[in-house]
């Protein structure tokens, strides 16, 4: 067992590949039926947005309530490659993750003088102005919304329902977990936590504060973009700007803040239980909100840093009593 | 003993599954999806769950139990999507009733499609969500390619050709704006005097009004969401539009608080929809009693479309014969409201549906009626100022 925990502290990519086996063999046994591997698309494309944002909020520290709009343009990058040019997913995924990159950098340069909540606010304009610009814009369909976006082929096999799409939500997602905890890892990733703790200290160990705030953003929307392509081709395929809003931000940032910000696995438990807990609630629509809510005010009160903290905390102490059973059993 | 006790359990559980499969096939499931949590929305819902009890408590579907399952989709188009899967594949209904909004029923038919379960819309107006082809969608309103002329010969033949629009970014809004504008220039080779799309939850269109003002226009066509369009008639007299100018709304003009809300300012203007208020007939006045009575609300044609929705769906049901398997139940329910012909119940015309998966055969009513307020405000009064019976291929 020693020797396993070795080979995949060596070799971090084994676990996913193993993940990944594991998330492939499970449909038949787990997902009953064609609404369950749409909702597990739906947590995929969701923990991927987690995950992108717990790198720009959770390891960097900087506050953004305009991730939703980074959504809306990989959602609209894949949309729009599409209607004019006819290009299938495979094509408009790399090209919304670049796109993406680049909205990133523009959401990322208000960071270098705002912070806490000024920060937040110009975010939250800048995501809705995304929104705004797309509904008004003809170019994007407006309020029409963009139909009938395909869903990807490989080798002629079609990935075109929600049962099939499973696959390719999932392998996209262990892609973008894995890639968020190579970064967290790294020497990038603890510039970034270093910032987050105290940025007059980051700099004045050498670390370059403006560079790795835009490097997150850079990241962090390439998470997005990965994500809103994933989500426009999700069949039926349709997107609209009404599914980009503040509300849909919101969701997000309970997400990671349910999860726990700044946990490697924050993001992934808070997408999860968000998404199954709303499908759970769906017949409760008159009370969903007041759930929502309750659920967060609880989270934030018996567990300030998310289920992510409590069970780091849980490890430590046990970790800890067995270290001082150890020892008192030397003495 | 151990053989008796085999056999004990396998009757027992030959009987559970013989039970359940009886009870499957006793139950018919309908499920919804639209915006429950908006005041008319849950109204809606609250008219739905009233009529399937009395459905249950009158035995009116042969004595078969209606299971009804409501979901709210926000007027969001990713959780119409999700509803409409859970509903047809979780829930497993024989039919599906919704959504509202038609950027949220557009991409639910290509699900119902596949899933192969009858979809049935009491509200949607776009013209594109029946031109899919799918065979299992039902419209009951009046499609907006029959809206665009109805009202664009109106306009043109009783009040003018000169034209200034103002519409909001909603589907609905835009489309019935964009969709007269391009009949007024194919029809009459006239462009819009002045054309321009408000913002979201705009509040103030003065600045667009004082604009459409210079243009001099015989008409000034308010084409947004209820408080949207409530505002603009108001402001319109604000910024000294004429009375003269003949004000017209989309069919959302058919909704109570336009009048009530706009006051003074909703007399004279003209909109299409499919039911008026002021509808003489018994069974019209008879309804509007009752939703008066029981929801406290002079009701729209939003209200008499879901109405005969649940009418029609309730003749077809009975045609069921109900035989458990669930995809030749769900393909009988689509036959059976597929042979709705001649249906007369609140809308303006006749409903009719033939089995085809095609917009003739699938726009339900194809009689829209021009209505005018004559007085705004609480007592707000109506006057039908024509009606139209379109072909089946009209507007395509």
């Amino acid at each position: 067992m020693d020797k396993f925990k070795q080979i995949i502290a060596d070799y971090p990519f084994i676990a996913f590949i193993i993940a990944f086996g594991i998330l492939a063999l499970l449909p038949p046994f787990v997902l009953t039926d064609v609404y369950q591997s749409h909702l597990a698309s739906l947590i995929f494309v969701n923990i991927i947005v987690a995950a992108g944002l717990n790198i720009v909020k959770g390891y960097c520290g900087q506050v953004t309530v305009g991730h939703v709009g980074l959504f809306a343009v990989g959602s609209y990058t894949a949309g729009t490659l599409f209607l004019y040019m006819g290009m299938g997913f495979w094509v408009t995924l790399p090209i919304a993750i670049i796109v993406t990159a680049f909205f990133g950098v523009a959401m990322g340069i208000p960071s270098f003088r705002l912070e806490g909540p000024y920060l937040a606010l110009a975010t939250l304009g800048g995501g809705e102005a995304i929104r705004l610009f797309i509904e008004n814009g003809n170019f994007f369909r407006s309020t029409f919304g963009i139909s009938d976006i395909p869903a990807p082929s490989l080798f002629g096999y079609n990935f075109d329902t929600p049962d099939r799409y499973y696959f390719i939500s999932m392998t996209i997602m262990i892609i973008a977990v894995y890639f968020s905890f190579s970064i967290l890892r790294s020497g990038v990733g603890r510039a970034f936590m270093s910032i987050r703790e105290d940025p007059i200290c980051a700099a004045a160990a050498g670390i370059n504060v403006k560079k790795y705030k835009i490097l997150a953003f850079i990241l962090s929307a390439m998470f997005a973009g990965a994500a809103g392509a994933v989500y426009a081709h999700l069949p039926p395929g349709y997107i609209h700007p009404n599914n980009y809003t503040v509300i849909e931000m919101v969701t997000f940032l309970a997400m990671v803040v349910l999860g726990g910000l700044g946990h490697i696995w924050g993001g992934i438990i808070g997408a999860i239980v968000i998404t199954i807990v709303y499908d759970l609630t769906r017949p409760l629509y008159k009370y969903q909100l007041l759930i929502f809510g309750l659920t967060i005010i609880f989270t934030i009160l018996f567990m300030p840093k998310g289920i992510g903290g409590f069970i780091d905390r849980y490890f430590i102490t046990k970790r800890f009593k067995a270290k001082t059973g150890a020892e008192k059993n030397v003495t | 003993m151990k053989k008796i006790k085999v056999l004990s359990s396998s009757i027992v559980l030959s009987l559970g599954l013989l039970i359940t499969s009886y009870a499957e096939a006793a139950t018919i499931k309908i499920g919804v999806s639209f915006r429950m949590l908006s005041d008319v929305g849950y109204k809606h819902g609250e008219l739905i769950t009233d009529t399937v009890a009395e459905w249950n408590k009158k035995g009116t579907i042969n004595g078969q139990k209606i299971d009804l399952t409501l979901y709210n989709d926000e007027c969001k188009s990713e959780k119409g999507v999700a509803n409409a899967t859970k509903l047809a594949y979780q829930d497993k209904v024989h039919v599906i009733i919704g959504s509202s909004c038609s950027s949220v029923t557009l991409p639910m038919v290509p699900v119902t499609e596949k899933a192969k379960v009858p979809q049935i819309i009491p509200h949607s107006t776009n013209a594109d969500i029946t031109k899919k082809g799918s065979e299992y969608i039902f419209r009951v309103p009046v499609s907006s390619r029959f809206y665009k002329i109805v009202q664009g010969k109106y306009t043109a033949e009783n009040q003018g050709t000169k034209i200034a629009y103002i519409y909001g970014p909603d589907a609905a809004g835009k489309d019935f704006a964009l969709s007269m504008q391009a009949y007024m220039k194919e029809n009459y080779g006239v462009d819009p005097l002045y054309s321009v799309q408000s913002g979201e939850k705009e509040t103030d269109f003065r600045s667009y009004l004082t604009k459409a003002k210079a243009t001099n226009p015989e008409v000034l066509v308010i084409s947004a969401l209820m408080d949207e369009t409530v505002r603009g008639l108001v402001q319109s007299y604000e910024v000294g539009i004429p009375k003269k100018v003949h004000r017209v709304t989309a069919s959302i003009g058919s909704k109570v608080e336009i009048p009530t809300n706009a006051g003074s300012a909703a007399k004279g203007v003209t909109y299409a929809a499919a039911f008026a208020a002021s509808d003489k007939r018994p069974v019209a006045q008879k309804f509007v009693k009752m939703v008066k009575n029981k929801y406290g609300v002079v009701p729209g044609h939003d209200f008499s479309q879901m109405q005969d929705l649940l009418d029609i769906l309730e003749i077809a049901l009975k045609k069921v014969n109900f035989s458990g398997d669930l995809a030749a139940d769900r393909n009988a329910v689509r036959d059976a409201i597929a042979s709705t012909k001649d249906f007369k119940g609140l809308a303006s015309g006749p409903i009719n549906f033939c089995a085809p998966g095609t917009p003739q055969c699938r726009d339900g009513n194809r009689t829209p009626v021009m209505i005018e307020y004559t007085r705004g405000g609480k007592n707000f009064k109506t006057k039908v100022a024509g009606k139209v019976t379109f072909n089946p291929t009209d507007g395509l």
